[in-house]
């Protein structure tokens, strides 16, 4: 009974593990940043454009396969999520699978709030080495 | 006779201003400028500074990419607009910024330089409506 249990777990742990398909590379001196708001910007009224920076990468839209480029995911009020995982796309994940880079923002209640970007391969899989930016934090005002 | 001449003249204006953009459409909102330097700025010479590439309503894609909405960035250096239905020249005056990058380091030598933004499709033509930004003045010491 014991050993029926141990197989069990083994099997399920094994795929788990399974699904890992190979990251796609990026440039060693590539770097995601916030170019704006900087970690303790004051927002007056909640609405603002996040400009999003890269160096030493391309931006590519969603679907795009090339090497050294991909786009832009700004996390909102959330840690990093898995690195080997597909970006979850919910309130907390914005995916700008357009290209785009600088991101609005128009629905931020008064608080503290956390930026953060990761960067997104064309399956919007983080790449190896991981591309993510310092997360910042900003207060909006009332 | 003279009227006629003006009236002729008006709408051949109208024609090649109605040409004069490629053929990928822009959306009209989209809005390109420089970050980085401000109109104005003076800059220490004899090292690279950063110029970055903003870009509203719009998204970037490497050269050779057809997706809607996007194009890339091309500096214009100490130069004007070049024709808005063709491909941008590629030379010192006009860089290239195929690989979807969204900034660049540049040197320039002592004295008063411009720059200025123009987004190209996939194939270095600008789009329609085109999609540039309005030209600063920069002085490197």
């Amino acid at each position: 009974m014991q050993i029926r249990a141990l197989t069990i777990i083994a099997v399920l742990a094994a795929c788990g593990a399974q699904p890992v398909s190979a990251k796609t590379p990026a440039p060693a001196n590539a770097e995601v940043y916030i170019i704006w708001p900087t970690d303790g910007t004051v927002i007056r009224g909640g609405k603002l454009w996040v400009r999003m920076g890269l160096r030493n990468a391309g931006v590519a839209p969603k679907d795009v396969e090339m090497a050294n480029v991909g786009h832009h995911h700004l996390l909102l009020d959330t840690d990093l999520p898995p690195l080997d995982e597909i970006i979850p796309s919910d309130r907390n994940h914005l995916h700008f699978g357009g290209g785009q880079t600088e991101a609005r923002i128009e629905d931020l209640a008064p608080g503290k709030h956390t930026l953060q970007l990761l960067l997104g391969d064309h399956e919007h899989r983080p790449h190896d080495p991981p591309l993510y930016s310092k997360k910042v934090t900003i207060t909006v005002a009332p | 006779m003279m009227l006629r001449v003006a009236l002729m003249l008006a709408v051949i204006g109208m024609y090649s201003g109605a040409l004069s953009a490629g053929e990928t459409p822009a959306p009209e909102n989209a809005y390109l400028y420089i970050g980085w330097p401000n109109d104005g700025e003076v800059i220490h010479g004899g090292r690279p500074f950063r110029v970055w590439f903003g870009l509203r309503n719009m998204g970037v894609a490497p050269k050779g990419v057809d997706a809607p909405n996007t194009g890339h960035h091309h500096l214009l250096i100490d130069t004007d607009l070049p024709p808005m239905d063709a491909e941008i020249p590629s030379d010192r005056q006009h860089l290239h910024f195929g690989a979807g990058q969204t900034e660049t380091m540049l040197e320039l030598p002592p004295g008063t330089h411009t720059l200025q933004l123009l987004m190209g499709d996939a194939n270095h033509v600008p789009n329609n409506p085109p999609v540039y930004s309005k030209k600063i003045t920069i002085t490197v010491k």
